[in-house]
């Protein structure tokens, strides 16, 4: 059992490694795809087989990288609970949310090698369903920026601030403003369980709200997901 | 047939949001690809009657012969709708146009329609060609006795690259390993452009060289006496049908030499009795004919004429498949971005970035007064150097920046000396102060010289 523990160790991390990886792509995918920026930064790049987009300008990869460097501990220790890609418009006022949902499955199960091809599997669906969400999803006013929340469960963030990971890289408490959407409705897009990450997580339910009043309702059954 | 397809076709597009392409719907519904097509035109033409709901988009395949850079070459391209038009009036003969996907969304790029036909693909690996348009009777998977041998000679460096690129002329040079030309096969064989063409037909001479070199050789002097006998032979305007038959005999050539596919160009080579070389020998001589003939007439148009009928899709390995689609989608006319060599994986760039990038930012630091100079050199090794962790593929992008500004903003990171970021300074202005602040008090003591130059300059 000794050789299992520390397995587990290396499986929380490796589970977290994923999808850390994951939501870079996805992050940079969505900015690509709802034009936050222009499309000439974007490069395409290789990921779990499939060509996807990724920004050229090493400022905005640094602050995802950043982001998400944080955001690892938090999820290797399973205290994330969702990370929000929020998009505002000029008077930060979100338009639309991308939610990822991460949660802890009840049971665990061992994984294994051939685990991860189906999971990159779903992945690979996941980054499909982002490319043609476009078409749920009406345009965004011009001139929008983003920004990446984390919600935590209970008090992560205070042991957060305690030691800050980066120096260089500090967490606020996200305003109301920014959090709160009004006339949200809610579009699932996508759900994924994955046996390997049942271990750990489960990278559940990708959300996006839209601001403006799209009835369109899709596979995939979202976690009861409160309006924030 | 009946229309329960339109309805499953509306179920996949509009419930589901999915990319249906025809090569999906083939592999999905399990009809020929061309049903497909027929499938999806006529769903298309029933919602556009229609005139409700929610928009439909579509891409088409465009395939044709067209004039660029003073050479006619036969161009496919897969193509939006709003660009079909256009692009068809830009080719001079139009040879093929069908349905290539069908979706919602209108897309930005033509990554989702890789991604879509990946995974059918891989499921049906062993029979993804049971529904194409391409037959070729001799194409079986290699043994693996066969397949160890291949992946030894594919680990040769493809030297052969840049020999091929003249084209025809190259038939007399059989100095190329065959080894060598495997890579490049499979790189040629399915890139659309015109200097892939080259290699390929190139190779498929040097193919044929290798594997009946004399029996070429002694043909070639008969080729050209006999281009007319053979031109007449098939006919003018049979030619497309005749194009066919080398053309199998060159997919066989071209697919012995790839290592990923498993064809039988290379057993017949071992193991062929008389009778076979007879046959080969007959097809490259017509396919030596037909290459001269089209030399004169239009480019290396063989392979892709194989290609209008989208088989070399279907090719059912699925490596090959992966290098298909990776330079076709480019080819189309919404992708500025040039044909780049198979992009590397993604890892976590920074790392490997950083480290190069403060290698860099070292030998800038040090001498000042070459920075125009070095920024030269810096820019290109950056393409280069970072071939392992990823391919910057926008050389001119990076050109631009550097004539707009000298200094590398300092950063906490990496000291990036790459002159990406001056031209992004415009736009981000706000991220840039911040980062400004930060790293210039903290670098100020070592970076001194650097930071003055970025602030003259401005």
């Amino acid at each position: 059992m000794a050789t299992l523990t520390r397995q587990d160790l290396n499986f929380g991390q490796v589970v977290a490694d994923i999808l850390c990886e994951f939501l870079e792509v996805a992050i940079h995918l969505i900015l690509y795809v709802r034009e936050i920026y222009p499309s000439g930064i974007f490069e395409k790049r290789k990921k779990y087989n499939v060509p996807v987009q990724m920004a050229c300008h090493p400022e905005l990869n640094q602050y995802i990288q950043d982001t998400l460097h944080c955001v690892k501990p938090l999820i290797e220790k399973n205290e994330a609970e969702k990370v929000v890609l929020v998009i505002m418009d000029k008077e930060h006022h979100p338009v639309e949310r991308f939610v990822f949902e991460i949660s802890q499955p009840p049971l665990l199960s061992i994984s294994s090698e051939t685990l991860l091809s189906h999971v990159e599997q779903l992945l690979r669906a996941m980054i499909l369903k982002i490319s043609v969400c476009d078409a749920v999803l009406d345009n965004n006013p011009p001139g929008c920026t983003f920004t990446l929340l984390v919600h935590t469960r209970e008090a992560a963030t205070r042991n957060m601030e305690k030691v800050q990971v980066i120096k260089d890289f500090p967490w606020i408490v996200a305003d109301e403003q920014e959090v709160h959407m009004e006339e949200a409705k809610l579009i699932p897009l996508k759900t994924m369980t994955s046996d390997i990450l049942k271990y750990d997580q489960r990278l559940s339910v990708l959300l996006a709200d839209a601001k403006d009043d799209v009835d369109e309702s899709e596979e995939g059954q979202p976690s009861a997901m409160s309006d924030v | 047939m009946d229309d329960l397809y339109l309805d499953n076709i509306d179920e996949f597009v509009n419930d589901q949001n999915k990319i249906v392409t025809y090569k999906w719907l083939s592999l999905t519904l399990g009809v020929h690809v061309n049903t497909a097509k027929q499938m999806l035109y006529h769903y298309l033409q029933q919602k556009r009657n229609e005139s409700s709901g929610t928009p439909l988009h579509a891409t088409y395949l465009v395939s044709g012969k067209c004039v660029e850079n003073g050479s006619t070459c036969h161009k496919v391209s897969v193509v939006r709708e709003d660009k079909l038009d256009a692009v068809k009036a830009k080719m001079d003969v139009t040879i093929s146009v069908h349905v290539y996907s069908v979706q919602r969304a209108e897309l930005k790029d033509s990554s989702p329609l890789y991604n879509t036909d990946y995974d059918a693909v891989k499921e049906n690996l062993k029979n993804c060609n049971k529904y194409s348009a391409i037959r070729c009777a001799a194409a079986v998977p290699m043994s693996s006795a066969e397949l160890q041998r291949a992946q030894e000679m594919s680990s040769v460096p493809p030297v052969e690259k840049e020999i091929s690129k003249p084209g025809f002329n190259d038939k007399t040079s059989a100095t190329s390993k065959p080894s060598a030309k495997q890579p490049a096969g499979i790189m040629g064989m399915f890139a659309s452009k015109n200097a892939s063409k080259s290699q390929e037909s190139s190779k498929e001479v040097k193919t044929e060289q290798k594997e009946d070199s004399s029996l070429v050789e002694t043909s070639k002097s008969k080729t050209t006496s006999k281009v007319n006998p053979m031109s007449n032979f098939f006919g003018k305007s049979a030619q497309k049908k005749a194009d066919e038959k080398p053309n199998k005999s060159i997919k066989e050539e071209m697919d012995g030499s790839s290592t990923a596919s498993a064809t039988a160009s290379m057993k017949p080579s071992q193991t062929s009795p008389k009778s076979e070389i007879n046959i080969k020998e007959e097809q490259s001589k017509v396919s030596n004919a037909l290459k001269v003939e089209s030399k004169d007439t239009r480019n290396k148009t063989k392979r892709p004429e194989v290609v209008d009928s989208d088989d070399e899709k279907m090719e059912s390995q699925q490596k090959k498949r992966r290098r298909i689609k990776k330079p076709r989608p480019d080819s189309s006319d919404d992708e500025v971005v040039p044909d780049s060599p198979p992009v590397p994986n993604v890892h976590t760039p920074s790392p490997k970035k950083q480290v190069k990038r403060e290698q860099v930012s070292h030998q800038e630091e040090s001498s000042e007064v070459k920075r125009r100079k070095r920024r030269r050199v810096l820019k290109s090794n950056t393409f280069v150097d970072e071939d392992g962790s990823f391919v910057t593929e926008k050389g001119y992008v990076s050109e631009s920046y550097s004539e707009s500004e000298e200094e590398p903003e300092p950063n906490s990171q990496a000291k990036d000396s790459s002159s990406l970021k001056q031209s992004f300074e415009k736009r981000k202005e706000e991220k840039k102060e911040k980062s400004q602040k930060k790293t210039s008090t903290a670098n100020k003591p070592t970076k001194q010289p650097s930071i003055m130059g970025f602030f003259q300059k401005k």
